[in-house]
């Protein structure tokens, strides 16, 4: 397609009829494109105008619309903000992204390089570590909570093993590393640090989603040329230096996919946590699309506005990464 | 490059496409919203659990005998303490494709929906029937907004009745009596404790279970005047009552098995039966839940009204409302409300439920004992309503609260709960 848009530098080497070709084609595309620019228009950009309308409103109650704007301007923001539940969300869901990206990404790159090298069983690894990611979060969530469990679960075994006072996984209140100390009636009202509530949750997202990655990097790793590694072996790189200098490097793109990827189920999450923990003492594991569930029926308006603040999330990483592929793709 | 980017763009879109068939696009259809005949019925509640599955199979065989040939939906949604189910029903409303009827709490949850005019004023039909003169005032009243009638009361539950484990308390040489009040409660626990035993079970994974623990507190504490007082604004959080109650419940707490935000309601009750602690605080539809695990009251698990200063009636109530506009099949729902309100009905359905009936002239006398005593003690009592159910106030107010204490149970400070219950109370009670 891009070469098309090229300035027509050679096109006196070219017969001229190709000209009026490509326009024809680029005009056609445009009318093949229009129905669904319309639809993505209405269905994502009018939708979000109007939730960020009705997160400026008075509506309160889910069924019963009330959209005079609220006093004083952008007052739900203002109110939300002080909550100590959302305050503890986007702690939660800062931290979830974070740990979780990084677990899923690397988990999935080692599994892809033991699977591309390993001699025998290709097939069976690669199908044991994509199947959980066939399963829905719902179901593996059930089984995850009944593993993490404190009186039942993985903690029966650790006990029988002799450990007195085994973790209490998804109840437990602590979090790491606190940066702060909260009176509770001060504007910061949580600490903010990691949730030890939370690890047994992004573990099992991880656990889930590292199939996803690995397919990813595997069908990256297939497009490395053979010749490059090669190449490398006979100038007497050894297998570290041929994964740092060659593999690593070429794997890039498909490190970039995974991130977007991931990066959306990560701030969109919900059915996992709902199923393994809900939002857990003091909101140690809720998530901001519990919040926005929660208020649906008894505050829209407070709903709509932490969607939107769920956007912003989203864009303050999406749009860099937009921004950045764009200008490469305007050099080329 | 170029076969770089083709392939980064193959598999993103590989990816995309994949995520969309995994995740699923399926849209929700509701079932049976076409025709206006009789033959067809569709009703959404929150009973899904065992015992509540029973009970409303009563209610549907009831309304199949009065209609013959009458199919009935049930599309009952699990979880929460009906906060899923009702979010399912909003969602419905507002897309004006309603069930023919729905399952509510009265009083401050019916009060939303007549606000937001969703359901049928049903005035007529109680007179016709008489229906007021056959319930206690509390209850008949609790189904008006504005002096009309907008629901039907099926059944009454109790909330703050407490589950106790009378081989446990023996064993631990420990009674607990209603008449000890809040203080003589905790000793006991106390002594539970002291003989190597879990004091209480409590299963708060929905929040709702810990809501209704402190709520019963609260209401012990400041006794039933005061309580009613807290949602006109007539009496404040930040009372001396409330904060003893708020740090008595700190107490209860840590006096609880560990792993209670892991575990659900029902599964603390069993727990409590099955010897793992000696109580438990849960409405009285736990006792219905306890039978159908096969428990036998009096031997495996027993119950007292939770120690207060006076006798208080936490009351949640289960209605049926229909909807005002774009009803389905309104003779057929019409014929729901009309079995619903049958004596013999109610009575067949407490006896599933664990509830007594709201109609006085249901036949009391083959209920279980506990059910006899809890509509003795309805007759006497003072009647308020839950604030953990959502029947003591709007839905904002009752989510603020369901927060607070979500919020209480990680960080245990009183001052930011009463704080961020007197500013609701200076904003959302209007």
């Amino acid at each position: 397609m891009r070469t098309s848009f090229r300035p027509p530098a050679s096109a006196g080497l070219r017969p001229k009829k190709q000209v009026p070709h490509n326009v024809k084609t680029s005009r056609r595309a445009a009318w093949i494109f229009a129905p669904s620019l319309l639809v993505s228009f209405v269905f994502v950009y009018v939708f979000i105008g109007v939730t960020v309308y009705i997160s400026l409103s008075n509506w309160k109650i889910g069924t019963s619309p009330n959209l005079s704007l609220r006093e004083p301007f952008g007052g739900t923001y203002g109110e939300i903000i002080q909550e100590q539940r959302f305050q503890a969300d986007i702690r939660n869901v800062v931290i979830f992204t974070v740990i979780f990206l990084v677990l899923a990404i690397l988990g999935g790159l080692v599994a892809a390089l033991f699977i591309h090298h390993v001699a025998v069983g290709k097939g069976l690894f690669r199908t044991v570590f994509l199947l959980p990611y066939a399963l829905s979060f719902i179901v593996t969530g059930v089984a995850w909570r009944w593993i993490f469990s404190p009186s039942t679960g993985v903690n029966q075994i650790l006990r029988n093993l002799g450990i007195e006072n085994p973790p209490g996984w998804t109840t437990d209140t602590t979090v790491l590393g606190a940066l702060n100390d909260p009176t509770g009636t001060d504007f910061l009202k949580v600490q903010f640090g990691i949730p030890v509530a939370l690890l047994p949750i992004i573990f099992a997202a991880g656990w889930q989603l590292v199939g996803f990655a690995m397919a990813m990097y595997l069908a990256g790793l297939a497009s490395i040329p053979e010749e490059h590694l090669e190449a490398a072996s006979v100038d007497g790189a050894n297998t570290w230096q041929r994964l740092r200098h060659i593999v690593l490097p070429q794997l890039w793109p498909s490190t970039i996919t995974c991130f977007v990827l991931l990066l959306h189920v990560a701030l969109k999450i919900f059915d996992l946590v709902v199923a393994m923990s809900g939002s857990g003492p003091g909101f140690v594991t809720d998530v901001p699309g519990i919040y926005i569930y929660n208020y649906l029926s008894s505050r829209y308006d407070k709903a709509s506005a932490m969607a939107i603040i769920l956007l912003l999330l989203t864009l303050a990483v999406i749009v860099p990464y937009l921004i950045r592929g764009y200008r490469r793709e305007r050099k080329a | 490059m170029r076969s770089s980017n083709k392939l980064k763009v193959s598999l993103a879109a590989t990816a995309v496409a994949s995520l969309i068939a995994v995740t699923g696009c399926a849209a929700n259809q509701p079932a049976g919203s076409a025709g206006g005949g009789t033959d067809k019925l569709e009703i959404t509640s929150w009973w899904t659990s065992g015992s509540e599955a029973d009970a409303l199979n009563v209610l549907i065989d009831g309304v199949k005998k009065s209609s013959s040939g009458l199919s009935v939906d049930n599309a009952a949604v699990s979880g929460g303490g009906g906060a899923n189910a009702r979010q399912a029903l909003a969602a419905r409303l507002q897309a004006g494709s309603p069930p023919d009827s729905w399952q509510l709490h009265p009083a401050g949850q019916l009060k939303s929906y007549v606000d937001g005019g969703q359901v049928a004023d049903l005035t007529d039909l109680w007179t016709q029937n008489n229906w007021a003169a056959q319930m206690p005032k509390d209850v008949a009243e609790a189904q008006q907004v504005g002096g009309k009638y907008y629901t039907v009361p099926i059944g009454v539950h109790r909330g703050n009745v407490l589950w106790t484990n009378p081989a446990v308390l023996s064993k631990a040489n420990v009674t607990i009596d209603s008449a000890t009040g809040v203080d003589g409660l905790i000793g006991s626990l106390k002594q539970v404790q002291a003989a190597d035993v879990t004091p209480v079970c409590l299963g708060d994974k929905d929040i709702f279970a810990s809501a209704e623990l402190l709520e019963s507190i609260i209401m012990s504490r400041t006794g039933a005047d005061n309580w009613k007082k807290l949602f006109t604004g007539g009496y404040s959080f930040d009372s001396p009552e409330v904060k003893q109650a708020l740090e008595d419940y700190k107490t209860i707490l840590s006096l609880s098995n560990k792993d209670h935000s892991a575990i659900t309601w029902d599964e603390a009750a069993k727990k409590m039966a099955n010897g793992s602690c000696a109580v438990n605080l849960m409405g009285d539809w736990a006792y219905g839940e306890l039978l159908n695990a096969g428990k036998k009251p009096g031997t495996d698990f027993s119950w007292v009204t939770f120690p207060g200063k006076e006798d208080v009636f936490d009351y949640v109530g289960d209605g049926f409302s229909i909807p005002a506009k774009n009803i389905p099949h309104a003779d057929a729902a019409n014929a729901w409300l009309k079995t619903l309100m049958d004596p013999k009905i109610q009575t067949e359905f407490a006896a599933k439920k664990g509830s007594i009936p709201a109609l006085t002239t249901a036949d009391i006398s083959k209920l279980s004992p506990y059910q006899q005593e809890a509509a003795k003690s309805f007759a006497k009592a003072s009647v308020v309503s839950s604030l953990a159910h959502a029947q003591a106030s709007t839905a904002e107010f009752a989510q603020t609260y369901a927060d607070a204490v979500s919020t209480l149970n990680g960080s245990g400070n009183v001052s930011a709960f009463v704080a961020s219950m007197t500013q609701a109370q200076k904003t959302q009670l209007k």
